[in-house]
Formats: structure tokens, sequence, C-alpha cells
């Protein structure tokens, strides 16, 4: 159980993730229940791209790394056409829902935006009030504070051709894993 | 010519006169419902995103400050974000025009032998006009995001900012699609026309050597630039290719990124009424990031360039009548919360690539040239955007800039003046009130005024009263009224010319209302309050009135008097436009202080204890109708837009609102021959909701504090609607 403090923000970041139409579940920080959640999220998906997290425990990923089909040094084609794309967020935003992703780190940027599904990892323990708090001089919890990131705050949308649809140039779904 | 066979780009320039004519009548047969439906959603999510946003007053008012500070040390951050990009690797050019800015791009492309340049939305790159500039040269230009995808194809002009296509029904994008690509795909929904495009494009994403952006802001100290966006399709445009080159004006500049905080959340709810849009980047470049090379290129390493586009706007900074337009942030809220643009957007409101309320100081600064913004004309003034501005800019003072300019420039004034002057028209015609109402209401004479001064003969000219508000007053004095404990208010009304000539019996029903609660009240005399010539855009003759009335004002507040107003365009006049017309600050805050609408006085009155609201029932076995209230546009600004509903449902009453932001009258607008079908088509909104009111509750009563609202209201509902004053008046 995390102190109380941050169980409220993890309270809120969901309720708010969910408003933003992403879907959010929340698994034991271990390597088993990890696994199972993102071959639940890949949903029989062929291939998925993954850019291996730098903020997370170590060995939080093991069992699934071992997939045949996980990819985490992709090429061309394969950044062309995978529709399934595993990412970290350095950081998670309760007020909006939002997750901050890096545009620096590998290929952490391209897997959050070519791929169909998008499937984020966070930790909750990184969890901060407001957008505004990324730009703070403390920046919060925020381990690993990025300058060049995005706030992702559900799938891409337009409303340009009438009514608003889903997925559009980004993916269509947007899954967040809460860790622990 | 049939509207429907015109194009819009036909008519984006609006310095032929015609061609403002010409797009209102385009506008509001083609484009009107898209545009209405678009804007109005957008609206109600902006009202219900800022209350969640709980510190917006104090987000707001730190955003301003950020960004006048910003504009007063421009030079320096140009300075300063220049060595800061150079400093990480990457290229910056100052463009004086945006002749230089098109042709900076051009060379890159040439440099990298581009053939394929992928866009994201930037009204900059409108302004400069680089997509003709880089197709001259046989590059050929996707525009990514799916609104300007939209118009790329219809070749149409950008209608708005954040969403340039709002003015196209889905239907009218199928068509659209349907005649331009030869497919066998279905495009009937919104799901089917978007995976179309979006198939198009990401084979352009990848395969484009280059991406163009702009940018929503950019931080001098770390070069980091803001790109808030739904699509992704920005994401792609900065970072697949290689080359990335963002195309900015010198005004998104703002010292560090730590203000970004500030704008994030404000900018989301303003815009689309969201908490955040799907991504905001923030973006270092060049990115530290490995080539992706996914076009099948080998460029080696990323680069990035910053395109600096100044094209006017350090004249503008220089221009005291245009500065404060640079503080824009393009959230749009000004356009969605504008009753004259829901109904015809920016193709008739607004110019080449600007619109809106805020799209005519842009237009006339980054052009030089006023006549381009006469689109100006179509702000009312009814100021709905001001306190919707999350930089709180003072934008129906930007086109009351305008219009004046336009008419230093030479613009026929004669219907202006006629508006601006009413009160010494009014004046004479009260000498003579049945003859001039008689020459008013003929056929013949107002063929004469419409062919003469543009009055439009299907609206009823306001009749002179026969006997004038203080000579009504005089005659009814008939001693001291009763004084009452505990009442030490001293109250006057202020006599505007309107109330003075045309509708005494609203002024004197303010009298008599408090006279029964045993507060007396005396009128002043007759005041030119200098708002119709404000909004003729005759500023130095509004300052004139206005200064003349503030020293009259301050004798009268100096005895210890509050003000009463009858009218709320003069009221809002007083509080709100004198600021910047008296030049006198402490004068000025001490108008603000006692200035008050009667209904809103005696709302303070009983929050203070001082009057009970026993005293305001009706009289026993009085029926309580029910009632529907429109509140004027103005006061709503004030803020006070919903004290009369406050008060009658004190009393008891239920009370109906109407949600539109302005009735569409708005003073002489709605009696202007060339507005006429735009006024009528705004006040389409407040009819159906008072329609709907009175076939629900048979017996409603209509109340309008506006006395051009009522005209709207009354040419539309025989009975028509009387102010609230009037109507407390007779019940008690």
């Amino acid at each position: 159980m995390l102190p109380a403090a941050v169980e409220a923000l993890v309270g809120e970041f969901r309720k708010n993730a969910e408003r933003a139409a992403s879907t959010v579940e929340r698994v034991d920080a271990d390597a088993e229940s990890v696994q199972d959640a993102l071959l639940r999220a890949a949903g029989g998906a062929g291939a998925v791209l993954l850019a291996p997290p730098l903020g997370l425990p170590p060995g939080i990923l093991n069992g699934f790394l071992e997939g045949p089909n996980v990819i985490t040094s992709p090429s061309a084609e394969d950044l062309a056409t995978v529709r399934v794309g595993i990412t970290e967020a350095f950081c998670g935003v309760a007020s909006t829902g939002s997750v901050c992703v890096s545009l620096t780190d590998g290929f952490t940027g391209p897997i959050s935006m070519l791929t169909r599904t998008h499937v984020v990892l966070l930790d909750p323990g990184t969890i901060v009030p407001r957008p505004r708090d990324l730009f703070s001089p403390t920046r919060g919890p925020v381990k690993f504070p990025r300058n060049s990131f995005t706030f992702i705050t559900g799938p891409s949308a337009t409303a340009d051709m009438g009514p608003l649809v889903r997925g559009v140039h980004g993916p269509g779904r947007l899954h967040i894993i809460i860790l622990g | 010519m049939k509207p429907g066979a015109l194009h819009p780009r036909d008519v984006a320039d609006k310095s032929p006169k015609e061609n403002l004519a010409r797009a209102i009548a385009f506008a509001l047969e083609i484009e009107s419902d898209a545009v209405r439906h678009n804007t109005q959603t957008f609206n109600a999510n902006r009202y219900t995103a800022l209350e969640r946003l709980e510190d917006c007053g104090a987000l707001k008012d730190r955003a301003r400050a950020i960004k006048e500070e910003s504009i007063r040390r421009l030079p320096e951050l140009v300075e300063t974000l220049t060595r800061t990009i150079r400093s990480r690797g990457g290229n910056v050019v100052y463009a004086r025009t945006k002749e230089e800015a098109a042709a900076y791009v051009r060379e890159i492309c040439r440099a990298h032998a581009v053939n394929l340049a992928v866009k994201a939305k930037s009204i900059t790159t409108e302004e400069i006009g680089l997509n003709s500039v880089l197709e001259a040269d046989g590059i050929e230009v996707a525009e990514s995001d799916l609104a300007e995808f939209i118009l790329q194809i219809s070749n149409e002009q950008p209608s708005h900012f954040v969403t340039p296509a709002i003015h196209r029904s889905r239907e009218r994008i199928t068509e659209l699609f349907k005649s331009h690509f030869r497919t066998d795909r279905p495009l009937e929904t919104g799901e089917e026309l978007t995976e179309f495009a979006r198939d198009i494009l990401r084979q352009k994403f990848l395969s484009a050597g280059i991406g163009i952006s702009g940018a929503n802001l950019v931080s001098a100290e770390e070069g980091a630039l803001l790109l808030v966006e739904s699509e992704g399709n920005i994401r792609l445009t900065t970072t697949l290719p290689a080359v990335h080159v963002a195309v900015v004006g010198i005004e998104k500049i703002i010292p560090s990124r730590s203000d970004f905080g500030t704008f994030i959340e404000l900018l989301a709810a303003s815009a689309t009424g969201q908490s955040l849009t799907s991504y905001t980047n923030i973006l270092e470049p060049p990115l530290p990031l490995p080539v992706l090379n996914l076009n099948g290129r080998t460029d080696a390493a990323r680069e990035f360039h910053l395109v600096l586009v100044d094209n006017g706007r350090m004249r503008m900074r220089e221009d005291p009548g245009l500065r404060e337009a640079l503080y824009c942030i393009r959230c749009s809220a000004c356009l969605n919360v504008c009753a004259n643009f829901q109904a015809v957007g920016g193709h008739a409101f607004g110019g080449e690539c600007y619109s809106g309320g805020i799209g005519g100081a842009w237009t006339v600064g980054t052009s030089g040239d006023v006549m381009k913004g006469r689109f100006a004309e179509l702000c009312t003034g009814c100021s709905r955007c001001v306190p919707n501005c999350p930089v709180r800019i003072d934008i129906p003072g930007l086109n009351t800039t305008i219009k004046e300019r336009l008419l230093e420039a030479g613009e026929p004034a004669l219907q202006k003046k006629f508006f601006a002057h009413f009160s010494s028209l009014a004046r004479f015609a009260s000498l003579l009130p049945t003859l001039a109402n008689w020459v008013g209401a003929r056929g013949v004479s107002r063929r004469l005024l419409e062919l003469l001064i543009g009055v439009d003969r299907r609206r009823v000219i306001p009749p002179f009263a026969r006997k004038t508000l203080l000579r009504q007053y005089a005659a009814s004095r008939t001693g001291a009224t009763r004084p009452v404990g505990g009442l030490t208010r001293k109250l006057a009304l202020f006599t505007d010319v309107y109330t003075q000539y045309n509708s005494p019996r609203m002024g004197m029903a303010a009298i008599s209302l408090f006279g029964k609660l045993g507060i007396p009240v005396a009128p002043t005399g007759v005041m030119e309050d200098g708002r119709a010539a404000l909004s003729q855009g005759l500023v130095e003759s509004a300052a004139r009135s206005a200064r003349n009335v503030a020293g009259k004002l301050e004798a009268i507040l100096d005895d210890g008097y509050d003000l009463l107003f009858a009218e709320p365009s003069v009221l809002a006049m007083v509080r709100q436009e004198y600021s910047t017309l008296i030049g006198d600050e402490a004068l000025f805050g001490k108008i603000r202080a006692h200035c008050f609408d009667p209904v809103e006085y005696l709302n303070i009155m009983i929050d203070a204890g001082e009057l009970d609201v026993q005293r305001l029932m009706p009289h026993a076995g009085t029926e309580r109708p029910p009632l529907f209230y429109h509140g004027h546009c103005q006061m709503k600004s004030l803020g006070i837009g919903m004290e009369a509903p406050k008060l009658f449902r004190r009393l008891g009453f239920t009370v109906d609102v109407s949600s539109v932001e302005c009735c569409g009258m708005a003073g002489s607008f709605g009696y202007k021959k060339q507005y006429y079908e735009i006024s009528k088509n705004v006040g389409r909104d407040l009819g159906s909701q008072i329609g709907k009111s009175v076939s629900a509750s048979p017996g409603t009563v209509i109340l309008a504090s506006g006395t051009s609202c009522r005209e709207q209201i009354g040419a539309d509902f025989a009975g028509g609607a009387v102010h609230p004053v009037e109507f407390l008046d007779s019940i008690i």
C-alpha cells in the first residue's frame, strides 16, 4: 500500500485518464503480473514494439521480454507496420490523467506515436498533481525529468471530419498500466 | 451571382467593400449551420473546463503579465533565443518580411533536394504564403492536420485558428472528398473520412524529407518549443524527418520554459474545453535522437531551423492601438464566444488567414493595410470576448481602433455619424415627437433613410416619447417619498439619451420602484455617455463625451450618491470603457464602484441585510407568471448577467434563462441594412429558446434589461419583452 497522498493522486489520475478516453489498470509490480497485463493489452497482436524502460525497477519485464514477438530494436519496416507499442512514462499527471513520455530516449517517442495501440507503464510514485508541476524548479517526485517530452492525454483524436473520432495519426487506443 | 457560386478565396481580402457583403451572404447560406454547431459546442465546453480549472483567474493574470513582459523585452528575447538555439547546433533566421521567411524555407528544401515537405498546422505559414512559394519550386507540400488537409483540397482559407475547416460539415467534407478522390472506399462517416485521410498522410509522413511546423510558444532561455495538438501529426512532422523547420512569429517568444506551466492548462481549456489536448509537446530541437530515415534517405544527423517571422510585428509593438494583439495565444475563445462569429464564421468575419474578433488587428498589423481589416465592423462591441480571453485582451478596443482608422482612411461615414449622433437627433425630434414619429414610420421616409443612410427599413425605429423622462419626473413629484428607517442610501438615476427621449418608462419605473421602498431617486440631467460614438469608431468624440460625463459624475458621487442605470450598455460604458477613455484612473475607480444596475443594487442591499426581501414580494394574491430572462451581453461581461434571475428566484418566481451570448441586435448593428440578415440570423437562437419556454409555460413574461435586446425580441414576439425593473414595479 502506498502512502495516502500518493493513493489520492493515483485515484485522481485514474479518473481523469478514463475521462480522457484512456483505459487504465493497476497491477502488482512484479514481473509475472506485468507480463500478464502486457500480453492482455497486446491482445494477441503478432508483434509488439517495446522501448526498454529506464526508470522502472530492473527485471520488471523479465518473462515478457523473452517472448518471441517482442521487438526492442525495430527496423524502419517494424516502425511502419507493427500495431502495438509499449513504453514507460517518466511521470503521470493527476489533474489531467496525462502520461509524460520522453522524446529523446531511444525509440520511446516513435513507438508511442506510430503504433495503433500504445501501452504505457507508469510508476505511481511519479504522479504529480498538475501539468504545471513539470515546469516548477523541483518537478515534484519526477525522478528523471526530460527536456523534450510529450504530455499524452488520451488517444489521438480529431473533430475535423465532423464528429469526434479517436485514432488519427497517433494511436487510437491508450492503455495505461499502473505498477503497484 | 448566387452566393453558392462563390469561392471563399475570392472574398478573403476584405479591402474591396463589396467582398464583405458577398462573404456574409455566402457564409449565411452555405457555412452558417456547421460554424454555429461547432463554435457553440466549443463555447459550452470552454465554460465547463474553466470552471474545473479553479485558479483560472490567477492563471490569466499571470499569463497576461508574462505576455506583457515578453513583448516589452522582445528584441532582447530574440537575441537570447537565437544564441540558445545556435549553441545547441540549431539554425535561426530573423525574417523581416513574409517573402524573406518563405524564401528561407525554400532554400532549405533546395539544399536538401527535398521534393516532399510534410507540414503541421500553422497560421503563420498561411500568413507568409509558404505553400505557394514551395509549390512554385516544384516541392509538394502535404498538409497533415486533417482540417488543413481538407482546405488544401478545397483551396479555401482557414476560417478559425484551432479548427480551420470549422465551416465544413461532415456532409460537405464527404462531398469534397468524393469529387476529388477516385476511390471505392466508403467516405460517409467521420471514422471513414479520418481513416482515408490518415492512410494517405501516413505514406506522406514515411516519405517526406522535411517537416515544417509552427509553435504555440517558444522559450528564449532554453529554446524550447511548445506545440499543442490532438491528432499526432505535429509529433510526426517534428520528429520523423531528419530536418525540422519551425516557422514562428516573434510574438510567441516568452522568457523561460517554466512559464509554459502557466499557459498549457489555460490554453487547452480556452481552446477546446479540455484539461489538456491529446498531445502537449515540449521540444528542445535539434533532438538528441538518432535519425530514423523511414523515408529511405540517408540523412546523417538531425537538423533544426527556426524561422522567426517579424512581418509587421515589431511595427505592431510600436503601435499603441494594435500592440495588445501580440499577446494573443490563438486559443479562439473570442471566436467561439462571439455571436456574430457563430453565425458566419471566419470566411465572412475574417481575412486571408486571421479571423474573428482578434483577426482584424492581426490582419491589419501583418499586412499594414487597414482596409483588409474591414471585417472588424462585424465586432459589435458586445464584449463577450473580454472576460473569456485567457490573456485579457481588450478585443473590442482593438476593433474600435480599426473602425476609427477606416474612417480616417476615407471610408464613407454618413451611416456611422447618423448612429453616433443619435442624441442630437433625439433632442431635435423630441421637440415635436408626434411629427418625428410620423416621419419615422412613413414608408417613404424609411425608404429614404435606407437609401441615404442604410437604416434597414424592416426594423422599427424606436419612437420618441411624447413626454421626456425629466418632464415626466417633474410632473410626478408630489412631495417627498416616505423615509424608511435603516435605508441610508442616496440614489440618483443616470439620465441617458435613450431613457430621456425614447423610453422614459424604464427610468420612471426605477424611480417608482425605489420610491416604494422609501428611497428617493432623482434623475440626473441628460448626459450623452459616448457609447453611440464609440461603437461607430468615432473615438475622439466618444472620449470627449466620456470626459464630460465623468466630470459631472464625480460631482454627484462626491455628494455621496450611488448611480443607477436603466440601460445596461450605458452602465457598461462607464464601468468598462471609461477605464481607457477618461484617462483618470482614480476617478474611474470611483465611477466603477458607485454605478449600478437597479436589480444588482437591490441584490446588494438584500445581501447586506439592509433590505428585507419581503418588501419586494408581489401583492398578496398576485399570480407569479413564469419568467424568461435574457441577460444583456455587456451585463454578462460585467459579471452581473444573473442578477435578475437571482432576485426573481428570491421572490418565488421560476425563471428560465437564455444561454445565448448576445441577442444579435447589439445597439445600432441590427439596424444597419448591410447587417440586418446577420442580426436576424444571430437572433434565431434567442428566438427559439424563448419560443420553447413560452410554449412549455404559457403566460411566460419575457424580461430583458437591454433596450436593443427588447427591440430584437419584440420583432418576433407579440407583447415583446419588458425591463425587469418595470415588471417588478408593476407587481409590488
